[in-house]
């Protein structure tokens, strides 16, 4: 096992606060939902794993019992707190738990199958031979283009299952977490500081649509219109 | 179709610009040694932060020393010891330096890409037999863009393509041992081609739509000839959004690649040098207007 205070960034004999700061960083940093979609998940999941064992490590071993009982318990995991038991449950499931699909074709599966492992050809491949075209094979094929680096068409193939069928929970939130990652990445601290230089309306209308398309996210609206 | 890729410098702390600088001047100094003098002009900053994106996953510490040199005769500057990432750079700078003068030459009828690449043949050789299996995939997928040029590809992740592999290409460095920071770096170069390529088409929009040339937006958004400006308004939020993704990615590669040094740097670029550039072309000529605080003046 690596030393876990380098592994979580923090000096030996670092305070509970400081080490809970550390790791929730780092959690934000690897976590599972920014990887989705991504041909490095397997990596940020191995990444995610040395930081859940430093921390769970750092909790029992300290000698410090202290950090046992206010260890932050956010997850529904017993084990002081980190993110695993969430996130193991999540890998095993490779996202094809979550959702219901008693309907669909052994195809369909098979497809999810490839993309999930990273075999894209092997998708693209059963994809093209399926004749309909439903908005499932729209959001199917949005998938297989954004693991490719086709972001434009796989924007549009997406948006469009979204627009065949606007009540799936799965293509608004993959449409939603496409926005949000290029967000999440014009909201970096060290950008912010550079937007304040020169902060103009174009920014004031991107933050709001942006909030408006949070709260959408969580079932409210801000701004009526759109 | 080079140099996007910036340090966003009023951002960068004195100590980090003298280190970007420091392998800036190893690079060029590499060249001169390497491929002779003539050569050093063609040194660009895309392939000095491949040189610091390299490095920074080298454990060895970096060496450097204050010297004197021809472009800077009165002050002398810090300059990183050369190692064998900068000397990859600089034979990564050599070819896809000399294709892309070529490519000028072929395309445009440009004298200078005529002179240039010429000049360079013979730098060109030596580092392509370095780098032999690199030089023949680049030159495939170099026939790759060729083609898709030619039978004017109207969508802009497939004109990207062979660029952006061009690019995973050269961030997979060999001499990296580690097969998972290949990757990383792999999809990096990927990402970053994209951008470059995407970027490059926006900027040449009205040049393009002007002349009648080859490009991948007019194509695939099919302009018919009307006021470019409106054109461009009505796109603008989905270049944007190719771009910004792409970006993304880059900083997702990167928060995997576990640098362990040189990540001031890295951050700075990484994390807002390239954005404030496509924020400077997307605006395209406004941001001149607004008298705007960014750019490197070396």
């Amino acid at each position: 096992m690596k030393d876990p205070y380098k592994v979580l960034g923090v000096k030996p004999g670092a305070s509970y606060d400081e080490i809970k700061k550390a790791y929730r960083e780092l959690v934000k940093k690897y976590h599972p939902d920014r990887y989705r979609d991504n041909p490095l998940a397997d990596l940020a999941e191995e990444k995610m794993r040395e930081i859940n064992e430093a921390y769970e490590y750092l909790m029992k071993n300290a000698g410090n019992y202290q950090y046992q009982s206010e260890s932050y318990d956010n997850s529904g995991s017993s084990q002081s707190g980190s993110y695993g038991a969430q996130y193991q449950s999540r890998q095993s499931g490779q996202y094809q738990t979550q959702y219901e699909y008693q309907d669909e074709s052994d195809l369909e599966r098979q497809v999810r199958a490839y993309i999930n492992s990273g075999n894209l050809n092997e998708a693209q491949r059963i994809l093209d031979r399926m004749r309909n075209r439903n908005a499932v094979w729209y959001y199917l094929q949005g998938l297989i283009f954004v693991r490719r680096g086709w972001y434009d068409r796989g924007y549009t193939n997406i948006q469009r299952a979204v627009n065949m069928d606007p009540t799936n929970y799965e293509f608004r939130n993959t449409l939603n977490n496409l926005n949000n990652q290029s967000y999440g990445y014009r909201s970096n601290p060290y950008y912010t500081n550079v937007t304040q230089r020169e902060y103009d309306m174009c920014q004031i209308c991107g933050t709001l649509w942006c909030a408006d398309s949070l709260c959408e996210c969580m079932g409210g609206d801000l701004i009526r219109c759109c | 179709m080079f140099g996007y890729v910036e340090p966003d410098k009023p951002e960068l702390k004195i100590r980090e610009f003298e280190l970007f600088r420091g392998y800036y001047c190893s690079l060029c100094k590499t060249l001169g040694r390497s491929y002779g003098q003539i050569s050093r002009l063609s040194l660009n900053y895309d392939l000095t932060f491949l040189a610091v994106l390299l490095d920074s996953v080298n454990e060895e510490a970096t060496h450097g020393k204050v010297e004197r040199c021809i472009a800077h005769p009165v002050r002398k500057r810090y300059t990183v010891t050369s190692n064998r990432f900068v000397e990859y750079a600089a034979d990564m700078n050599i070819i896809l330096t000399y294709y892309n003068l070529k490519d000028k030459w072929s395309d445009e009828k440009n004298v200078l890409g005529a002179l240039g690449s010429a000049a360079l043949r013979r730098a060109f050789k030596k580092a392509a037999g370095r780098n032999r299996e690199k030089t023949e995939r680049i030159e495939g997928l170099l026939g790759e863009v060729d083609r898709l040029e030619k039978e004017k590809c109207a969508s802009i992740d497939e004109a990207a393509e062979p660029f952006a592999c061009i690019m995973r290409e050269v961030f997979r460095c060999p001499h990296v041992c580690d097969e998972k920071k290949r990757k990383v770096l792999g999809w990096l170069g990927y990402n970053i081609g994209k951008w470059i390529y995407i970027l490059d088409a926006w900027d040449d929009l009205e040049d393009d739509a002007k002349s009648g040339s080859y490009n991948a937006i007019l194509e695939q958004f099919r302009y018919d000839g009307g006021n470019i400006d409106e054109f461009k308004a009505g796109i603008r939020e989905r270049i944007d959004f190719s771009l910004t993704y792409s970006l993304s990615e880059c900083e997702k590669a990167y928060a995997l690649l576990g640098a362990v040094k040189n990540t001031g740097i890295i951050d700075n670029i990484i994390y807002s040098g390239l954005i404030v550039k496509t924020d400077k072309v997307l605006q395209g000529r406004c941001s001149k207007n607004e008298g705007s605080v960014q750019g490197f003046g070396g």
